[in-house]
């Protein structure tokens, strides 16, 4: 019963695209994603409907990025936290394409890359986009307390991160230079909607006021800040990323009960795939230029290396949490980030940039995830999890491959 | 991997605490703010109006300190208080308006009926019921006994 599998060719990564808040624009990542929103609200009546709009948009900027239309991809596939997968399937349904919604919670993103990276090896299919959003406020409203209530955070609570991302897995290698999306491709009037002119002179109107909300400063798909080191746009990578394997998880409960410790319940499922992936590929640490685990946060973090010292592996210096190192210590939010798109956005912005700079040869993303609902913690169960690893590497250019997208 | 139960101490052991002096202290100075505003409330009540009985000013200290809770919590200033003074801010009545109005603002968007009205009292409801509740017993022990 192996859990490990190699890729018998190479799926490459074509684009990564993340729209992220305010808040999450402020922290450490603040100036590598493509869209900062200046406001969690986009325009929209909830959180839940801007949790949609921004994972739509997000394949939608990750398509044009990729240099592709969406008649190009073959199969979407995305999760969130939310109730029946609703802010993803809402986002679907502007798409011509199929649709599978897969929820592991915090590790969806890991589980869309291994199953569109199996489909794309098998030769089921050519594109395939893996995206995940979270929000703050719908998570919180869900899984926690209304917004509005004045009660204290536990230290060891978790910050759901506002955020978007998508990444385009692909049967065929990327081109050097990464296709450049405006903000009309992202906000636009549809221009197959049969309306009168009075609604449609509405719609424009609320496009002009959707793009004010784009943060102009910090925004990566904002023309004047493609000189900027941290933007992938109007430059050549020297480097392709490809998704060469990986290793499925298994749900792992050592049984924590305390749902704002989400860090301890995660961290032995991490353990449990890390140990499994090193058995069964024979790889240790010390092949891997980087490990980055998901959002397991500081004392997560901390959990997962003792758990890994005990069975006698060391993670190196270079290992990253994705959530804990996704916030400033003065935002407050004790254990840092965490949410279905805290490592999408971190792997989309932070890792594959470097993966294309040709920093990074090898990688391995082990994003976790606790599974629980509202009312599994009232009914005393205690909380499970679960962690899938995959394992990226970078390749060289060929020196003839330079061509522009026209 | 750790047993079960070695890997539930370790974790209860090695979790981060609640600073308990920091957040003591700031629910004992917070939570005394807000009394001594109430009573503030309900001495100029009684300034006022010298002839009011000693109810009804505590019933009117009430509505005006429910007013305020509410008031803070549609503004956004009540969860801020909230997140530092813990308990001070929770136990006065205007914690008991903010448990209930900050849902029915949270809820506002699924509608009047199902939104508001079914879930303005997600939080609140525990109390009204125990509160009722007890009423109860105690009025039953009232009339039976004494």
């Amino acid at each position: 019963m192996k859990r490990t599998f190699r890729l018998n060719r190479p799926v490459y990564i074509k684009s990564g695209f993340t729209i992220v808040g305010p808040k999450e624009g402020d922290g450490n990542f603040g100036d590598r994603f493509d869209i900062v929103l200046s406001d969690d609200l986009w325009c929209e009546k909830s959180y839940e409907k801007c949790e949609s709009k921004m994972h739509r948009d997000a394949i939608t900027g990750a398509i044009k990025k990729a240099g592709l239309n969406r008649e190009d991809i073959d199969i979407m596939m995305g999760g969130d936290l939310l109730n029946e997968l609703s802010s993803t399937s809402l986002a679907a349904r502007n798409f011509p394409t199929a649709f599978l919604g897969l929820y592991n919670a915090c590790s969806t993103f890991s589980e869309a890359m291994l199953i569109a990276s199996m489909l794309i090896d098998g030769g089921f299919a050519n594109n395939i986009t893996c995206s995940t959003s979270s929000h703050y406020s719908s998570a919180e409203r869900q899984y926690r307390f209304p917004l509005e209530l004045g009660n204290q955070r536990t230290p060891t609570a978790q910050w759901t991160v506002t955020c978007a991302g998508c990444t385009v897995l692909s049967s065929t290698p990327p081109k050097r230079y990464n296709c450049e999306v405006y903000e009309d491709d992202i906000i636009a009037v549809d221009k197959g909607l049969q309306v009168d002119d009075k609604t449609l002179e509405k719609y424009k109107k609320s496009v002009e006021k959707q793009k004010l909300v784009i943060d102009k400063g910090r925004s990566n798909i904002i023309r004047d800040n493609f000189a900027h080191d941290n933007n992938d746009y109007g430059k050549a990578n020297s480097h392709y990323a490809v998704v060469t394997g990986g290793t499925l998880g298994r749900v792992i409960d050592l049984g924590i009960d305390d749902e704002a410790n989400m860090g301890a319940a995660m961290a032995p499922a991490a353990c449990d795939t890390i140990i499994t992936h090193f058995e069964e590929s024979g790889l240790s640490p010390s092949d891997y230029d980087g490990i980055f685990t998901g959002d397991l946060g500081r004392f997560g973090k901390q959990t997962l290396e003792y758990l890994l010292s005990k069975e006698g592996i060391t993670l190196p210096t270079y290992y990253m949490d994705a959530g804990a190192s996704y916030f400033t210590a003065e935002q407050k939010t004790f254990q840092g980030g965490s949410g279905a798109g805290c490592i999408n956005t971190v792997f989309n912005g932070y890792i594959l940039k470097r993966l294309q700079r040709g920093e990074l040869k090898r990688i391995l993303v082990v994003p976790t995830g606790a599974l629980l609902n509202k009312d599994t913690p009232l009914q005393k169960e205690t909380i499970p999890g679960i962690s899938h690893a995959f394992t990226v590497e970078s390749r060289p250019f060929d020196k003839i491959d330079t061509k522009k997208y026209s | 991997m750790l047993e079960r139960k070695e890997y539930q101490k370790y974790v209860e052991d090695n979790s981060p605490k609640s600073p308990m002096t920091r957040t003591l202290f700031a629910a004992f100075v917070v939570g005394g703010i807000i009394c001594c505003i109430g009573e503030g409330i309900g001495d100029i009540i009684k300034l006022i109006f010298e002839d009011m009985p000693e109810k009804e000013v505590a019933i009117w200290e009430s509505c005006i300190m429910i007013f305020l809770g509410s008031f803070l919590t549609a503004i956004g200033v009540y969860d801020r208080l909230g997140r530092f003074a813990g308990g001070g801010s929770i136990i006065p009545i205007t914690g008991f308006a903010n448990s209930v109005t900050s849902p029915a603002i949270e809820y506002n968007r699924e509608g009047v009926f199902f939104g508001i009205c079914a879930k303005m009292f997600v939080i609140a409801g525990p109390i009204i019921v125990f509160s009722v509740a007890a009423s109860f017993l105690v009025g039953l022990i009232g009339y039976f006994c004494v």
